[in-house]
């Protein structure tokens, strides 16, 4: 094959315009496809990003309060609901809470080492829940215990609170403590006094899994509290293995036997975790659909311009391939020369290709936000868009090999 | 070194069968020069293309320098013709994308022959066409004649046991083809086995030997007057 590149190279030479658009074109698609194979890749990891919870069983019910009541009231519901749901025979456990995992209300605080540390170390997702918080929602504890029930308070969710004692996700512990010596250690959470660590889950995702939560998706901290938000609550539920419909169908039932003074929508007040899964990936994986959409059409177009171009070629050399063929050429000869060919001009396109692919990342990088692209993005790319041209070139190549030596005498 | 014996080439259609070559028999020795004539469709062309193993051929045998070629594969009559037979064609048959030098080095490099013999026996050939100083050149940036020595260069470059020119001078002015001739001439008295097709009775006159072909088979034209009448005295057959 070697042996054929500098004839090539100068008869590309002279037929620069069909040359340079087909390598600006792989360049181009070359360039497209690896920063959209890598935006696919971001947001097929998010689809499957762990959450904690058992997902196979626990279900989510938004509970809006339809009068007003007064804290103690509403606690004095949650606890009697809490009580009902927990009573039902396909509910292994439930708890109340203001958020869960990758949906749901919440928000974060910033963690300091100390009291008066102006710059925080890092900051956490804030789950409240009460002793059956981790085992409604499926979660894995590591190290420590669970809280226990005396450790429980009862507060507005508005209000600012510092208990003693607080479990963390493994992340967070890992975060604060890099050592690994988080259990009994004790931090800071924009309170003046400081919370001792008595457990660890692993894992716990905070309640959002937009862009902006991924540096800190595993970060989250459960404080012992029952949440009593005059406007609603989640009733977190997790039914016995295999009865996720008879809970699901059961519970809302047993809510309205307690008190009919609630709203939940029929549509989407009580969500399980395929659902809630569903909801929230929905950007992610249409991001993912028309990024693999648009790679596919430009890969086709990209290939049907080779086809199309070295087509035109073969047809229009034909007497030269002839030629070629009585001054000696193989078959093969004819075909590695077409291949090659190809091969030169991808090369030209995927080398410019490859800067265009890491320019444009960095300008995602800096404009939106996004995460610098592996280089192997670009390797995989530069492989695709070659082999896709030889894959292209094939059919036009081959036709070129089986011109007949007696084209030679033909005139034109 | 080129022997045809009772060659044939038909060519099928659904319909009929058409003859191009019939019970052909042509000899053709080692340091000949021998034009091969006869009228327009009377299968010159096709006795060309059989002869530099361009096309099959239908019935018979055929040897050329000792070797059956019937039964070649594809790859086989490549080498053959790269190794053992020149082409010069009417219409000089030249790659415009390649400059001279680049043209004659084709064939060459199909040999896998190595740099430096490619660039000796280029430049050797292009002085003995006399271009040496054109080698450079594209085929566009040259005269009709130059690129037809252009031509002549490439079929000698690689030292060919057999020259074959087809109308080697169709497409020249009369200078320019008094030129090309001059040089064939030139070749064949340092050895070479040229066979040349062409229907000018002046050029074939000029060859050693001439071969007449009507209607696919080669006829004796002292025993075809119809030749005579057309032809003129120009052409005879069976010199020495």
């Amino acid at each position: 094959m070697s042996l054929q590149i500098k004839p090539i190279l100068l008869a590309l030479r002279r037929h620069k315009a069909g040359t340079v658009l087909i390598a600006l074109q792989i360049a181009l698609t070359l360039a497209i496809v690896c920063n959209a194979l890598f935006i696919i890749h971001q947001r097929v990891v998010n689809l499957s990003e762990r959450s904690g919870v058992d997902e196979a069983n626990v279900f989510v019910i938004t509970n809006q309060w339809a009068v007003d009541r007064s804290t103690r009231a509403i606690d004095a519901q949650v606890q009697a609901d809490l009580a009902a749901l927990r009573q039902l025979s396909s509910v292994r456990d439930a708890a109340s809470a203001t958020g869960y995992p990758l949906q749901g209300g919440g928000w974060d605080n910033f963690v300091t080492m100390t009291p008066d540390q102006v710059k925080p170390t890092t900051d956490s997702a804030v789950y409240y829940g009460d002793e059956h918080l981790l085992d409604a929602l499926g979660l894995r504890l590591v190290a420590g215990r669970n809280f226990r029930p005396d450790e429980v308070v009862a507060v507005g969710t508005q209000q600012a609170i510092s208990p003693p004692v607080v479990i963390v996700s493994k992340a967070l512990a890992r975060r604060l403590f890099p050592d690994g010596s988080a259990l009994g250690k004790s931090f800071y959470a924009m309170t003046p006094t400081p919370t001792t660590i008595v457990g660890i889950v692993d894992p716990l995702h905070r309640q959002g899994a937009s862009q902006w939560d991924k540096a800190h998706a595993g970060q989250s901290l459960i404080w012992p509290a029952r949440p009593d938000d005059a406007r609603g609550i989640y009733y977190i539920v997790r039914a016995k293995s295999g009865q996720l419909a008879a809970a699901m169908s059961e519970a809302p039932k047993a809510l309205y036997a307690q008190s009919r003074m609630r709203i939940i929508s029929p549509t989407d007040g009580i969500q399980d975790y395929a659902q809630i899964r569903h909801h929230v990936f929905d950007s992610d994986r249409g991001m993912a659909i028309l990024m693999g959409i648009i790679s596919v059409v430009l890969l086709a177009i990209t290939a049907a311009g080779i086809v199309g171009l070295t087509s035109f070629w073969v047809g229009q050399r034909r007497k030269q391939i002839g030629v070629r063929r009585a001054l000696g050429a193989t078959r093969h000869d004819i075909l590695s020369y077409f291949l090659t060919e190809n091969l030169l001009i991808g090369f030209a396109g995927v080398v410019v290709g490859a800067l265009l692919a890491i320019v444009i990342n960095l300008w995602m990088v800096t404009r939106f936000e996004m995460d610098r692209m592996s280089l192997a993005y670009v390797g995989v790319g530069v492989i695709a868009l070659l082999l896709l041209g030889q894959g292209a070139v094939f059919a036009p190549a081959l036709r070129a090999s089986r011109v007949s030596p007696v084209e030679a005498t033909r005139s034109v | 070194m080129l022997k045809m014996s009772h060659l044939s080439k038909v060519y099928r259609t659904e319909v009929v069968e058409t003859y191009a070559l019939r019970d052909f028999n042509i000899d053709v020795k080692e340091g000949e020069f021998v034009a091969v004539t006869g009228p327009s469709g009377s299968g010159k062309t096709t006795f060309l293309t059989i002869a530099g193993l361009l096309e099959t051929f239908t019935g018979g045998e055929y040897h050329l320098d000792g070797i059956e070629v019937s039964n070649l594969n594809d790859n086989a009559r490549s080498k053959i013709r790269n190794e053992k037979i020149g082409f010069i064609f009417q219409a000089f048959n030249l790659i415009p994308d390649l400059n001279v030098f680049d043209n004659i080095e084709v064939p060459l490099r199909y040999r896998g022959m190595k740099s430096a013999e490619r660039k000796q026996r280029i430049m050797e050939s292009l002085e003995r066409v006399g271009l040496a100083s054109r080698a450079k050149h594209y085929p566009a940036e040259l005269s009709g004649g130059q690129q037809q020595r252009v031509a002549i260069a490439r079929a000698l470059a690689g030292s060919p046991r057999l020259l074959l020119a087809d109308e080697p001078t169709g497409n020249l002015d009369t200078q320019m083809a008094r030129g090309v001739l001059e040089l064939l001439e030139e070749i064949h008295r340092d050895g070479a086995t040229i066979v040349m097709v062409t229907h000018d009775p002046e050029l074939a006159a000029r060859a050693q030997r001439n071969v007449h072909i009507i209607d696919g088979q080669v006829v004796d034209l002292a025993e075809e007057p119809r030749f005579h009448a057309h032809a003129g005295a120009g052409v005879s057959q069976g010199q020495a």
